[in-house]
């Protein structure tokens, strides 16, 4: 950010560049503040600890020269929680007892609370997203979320029963549509954006992750299935009875079977794939980003994203060498106390100062890799998406109007905070 | 007073539109544009968050607003105007902190203390149908956490058994009548479950040496079904574990913490249950006219020396220290009697071959496990 774009020239400019500051100065103190009040405060302050680090990432943002605001207050967030909580406590009672008094109820219960879950939980994700929006605040106008928390929840239960149905080939269309209903929703004051997202857009990145990360697993799978009649022996794996209980091999009663080929297909399939496919989610996820942005518009202005799939990687490959170095650091703390026990293992001070030590140690690799993983990945994946995008046709923007609309309650994002859902901080949109 | 002058933009927050406008700050905020005229009081400016040079002020009373970057108009400001950075309703750290500390502590001393008291009282109101119900459930789970181990039903020791279980009920007021199953397995453990189930894991008969020792393991199973406490466990397990998580529930690594605590504290508890079963065990044993010190011998026997030596963990442990039992089982058993004990020598013979060995040897099981270590909360009642 530089000086001469903080304040617009009285010339209307037809493009808004939008700023963050990657350096973000004054962001550890908030973090660390943050972890260590939750740790004493039983974590209830974590709603604080959010609010806080929203309103540092809104209020450096800074689009078309004038920041954004961000109106949580902690104090909203908690009450929300609380509320979520006294509906959620009794259904998970009702769960556990129904587990304890019976057996074939609670190998149901599983699937169904899972799918509940999975449906509330998208529904709480949306109700957040409305709960962030009518928080944050441009240049005195209001953001906004309408549509319907359950409707969403619907759509988003559906697409996916769609994906699953149709082996993953659904998902850059569920992407879009889900996308395309948040966008739609989403007002700037009394205007409503718009996003043209399809599925096509971003079908050729999401083949290529498919291709090399998903089929070769299915593939496999599906041809052990093929190959067993669909009844896949539930004895394939035993506990090796040669070693400790928890280690599986494979059942020596079926290796003359071609099962044993296919099986080991399966495993060499997910050897390769499922660390190809970890490899690949930044560069689906940035693709996706950029064709999303690109596609979101409020009326005539329009959003211009360029962002590189680089600039999604670097982010992760910085923190990995971070946290490498934290480990090696932590490691050699740990080297010097490890005589100290072997020494002395009697002496009751020695006993007591090894144990708190072990705990302050637990507790500083906690605090450093939250410290590193802010401070790394989230601050450059909001530059990287920030600073790549423009607005087209800035007047448009500049002309919309503030809405009368009351601001959503508090008790919008309760839920999804109960429900572990959605994080502090969503890049993109 | 000096007065000072920057750019800035105004907004009318009715419109996004920028409008350039001149500051001047002396004792009151003059704006100055092409169509703005605003004359603010320093007492009524607000500033957003916002990184340096930029800053943001909106006015207190309306939507308006003003944008500017220039550090020193920003100084001057901040030293002329007092309420610059008041938030609406204080934010208040210190407080928030002091309540969400004696909130999470009253949360605590209720899972330590408030849970099993509760427990006690609950469980004697649980429906019978209910916790038979429940111990039919429990039942399966350990027989599946054992590998399936194979029934023992050899008539003629079946047959003392259920006398044996007769004699020493008879004078106890148990809830309900005690369901004794013994089950081949290589660990001499028992267990009392929900609805007066007691397992006998066989190992337990190879390792007594007379009627009067296991007569003592299976008093003090029953001790633990007269007092409830495989009952009062699962309350207690699920409460705990319940309140654990909702205090410690999102803190990172706290899944290592809700169980640790758990253990702790029904360890706690269980280790009073355990000692309150032994003095049951000895006056049953007793009023059978057996030897309630056998109980001790039999513990002392099956108990691994390495279990016994106090360490970092021992607060963890569910029963208490072997020899701490077996010290106090003695002094509460008092003179042997002069009998020949509860069962006779023939007796014992037939309740010995209960579990035959097999006819050909079973294949090779892991040794050393050891089910249900305290690890998982299947309420149970061991030994």
């Amino acid at each position: 950010m530089n000086q001469a774009e903080g304040v617009p020239s009285p010339a209307p400019a037809r493009t808004g560049e939008i700023a963050f500051d990657r350096r973000a100065p004054g962001l550890v103190g908030i973090v660390v503040k943050g972890f260590l009040l939750s740790l004493i405060t039983f974590s209830i302050y974590r709603f604080w600890y959010i609010t806080n680090l929203r309103r540092f990432f809104w209020s450096r943002t800074v689009v078309a020269g004038s920041p954004a605001e961000y109106l949580g207050t902690g104090k909203e967030l908690f009450l929300g929680f609380l509320v979520a909580l006294a509906i959620l406590v009794p259904i998970y009672i009702l769960l556990f007892v129904i587990g304890l008094l019976s057996p074939i109820l609670a190998t149901l219960a599983a699937p169904i609370s899972f799918i509940g879950l999975f449906v509330l939980g998208q529904y709480a994700l949306f109700r957040g997203r409305r709960y962030r929006a009518s928080r944050t605040r441009w240049r005195g106008i209001r953001l906004g979320q309408d549509g319907s928390g359950f409707a969403y929840a619907g759509l988003a239960s559906l697409w996916w029963l769609g994906t699953i149905v149709s082996l993953g080939l659904a998902f850059p269309f569920m992407r879009a549509a889900l996308e395309r209903y948040r966008i739609d929703h989403t007002l700037v004051g009394q205007s409503r954006m718009r996003s043209t997202a399809t599925g096509r857009s971003i079908l050729m990145p999401w083949m290529m992750f498919y291709i090399v990360a998903l089929l070769p697993i299915l593939a496999s799978v599906l041809a052990l299935l093929a190959a067993s009649g669909f009844d896949v022996p539930t004895d394939l794996l035993i506990q090796d009875p040669a070693s400790e209980k928890s280690k599986l091999i494979f059942n020596p009663d079926y290796a003359d079977t071609p099962l044993v080929y296919y099986a080991g297909a399966v495993g060499i399939a997910a050897s390769v794939s499922i660390p190809l496919a970890l490899l690949l989610i930044p560069y689906y996820r940035a693709r996706e980003t950029r064709t999303f942005l690109n596609a979101a518009h409020l009326g005539a202005a329009r959003l211009n994203s360029s962002l590189k799939a680089r600039q999604f990687y670097f982010p992760y490959l910085v923190y990995m060498l971070a946290l490498i170095g934290f480990i090696l650091v932590l490691g050699i703390i740990l080297a010097l106390l490890v005589p100290l026990i072997a020494t002395n293992g009697e002496n009751a001070g020695i006993h007591a100062f090894v144990i708190v030590s072990t705990v302050l140690l637990y507790l500083g690799a906690i605090l450093g890799t939250n410290v590193l993983y802010v401070r790394i990945v989230s601050v450059r994946l909001w530059h990287a998406v920030a600073t790549t995008m423009q607005i087209e046709n800035l007047p448009a923007l500049e002309a919309v109007l503030a809405s009368t609309r009351a601001p959503a309650s508090g008790l919008n994002e309760g839920l999804a905070d109960a429900l572990d859902v959605g994080g502090a901080l969503e890049i993109g949109f | 007073m000096e007065a000072i002058t920057t750019t800035g933009t105004f907004f009318d927050g009715i419109s996004a539109r920028p409008r350039s406008v001149t500051l001047r700050l002396t004792f009151r905020l003059d704006i100055v544009g092409e169509d703005v005229a605003r004359d603010w009081s320093l007492l009524d400016l607000r500033a957003a968050d916002a990184a340096a040079p930029l800053m943001r002020v909106n006015h207190a009373q309306g939507p308006e607003s003003v944008e500017f970057a220039d550090e020193a108009f920003a100084q001057a400001l901040m030293a002329r105007c007092p309420d610059l950075n008041r938030t609406e309703g204080g934010s208040g750290v210190t407080r928030l902190v002091l309540w969400s500390i004696a909130a999470g502590l009253s949360v605590l001393l209720t899972a330590i203390y408030g849970v099993p008291a509760a427990s006690g009282l609950l469980a004697p109101l649980v429906p019978q149908a209910i916790e038979a119900q429940l111990g039919r459930s429990v039942d399966g789970q350990i027989v599946t956490l054992l590998d399936d181990p194979p029934l023992c039903n050899e008539a003629a020791g079946r047959a003392v058994l259920d006398r044996l279980t007769a004699r020493l009920s008879e004078g106890m007021a148990l809830p309900v009548a005690p369901q004794v199953s013994v089950r081949r397995h290589k660990i001499a453990n028992a267990l009392a479950l929900p609805g007066g189930r007691v397992i006998l894991l066989s190992d337990i008969i190879a390792k007594a040496r007379n009627g009067d020792e296991l007569a003592g393991i299976l008093a003090h199973e029953f001790g633990h079904v007269a007092a409830r406490d495989p009952m009062r466990s699962v309350i207690t397990a699920g409460g705990t574990s319940f309140l654990l998580s909702l205090v410690l529930g999102d803190l990172t690594g706290s899944t290592v913490l809700v169980t640790v605590g758990q253990a702790a504290i029904s360890a706690g508890y269980s280790r009073d249950a355990e000692r309150a079963a032994d003095a049951y065990a000895v006056a049953a044993v007793k009023r059978a006219g057996g030897d309630g010190a056998a109980l001790a011998a039999i513990l002392e026997r099956i108990t691994d020396a390495d279990d016994e030596k106090p360490d970092g963990i021992s607060f963890l442990r569910s029963h208490p220290f072997t020899a701490e039992r077996a010290a106090r089982i003695r002094s509460l058993a008092g003179e042997k009697p002069t009998g020949s004990g509860i069962l006779s020598e023939a007796e014992w013979k037939s309740l010995q071959g209960l579990c035959p060995e097999p006819a050909k040897p079973e294949k090779a099981k892991p040794e050393k496990t050891r089910p249900n270590d305290g690890k998982s909360p299947t309420p149970t009642e061991k030994l």
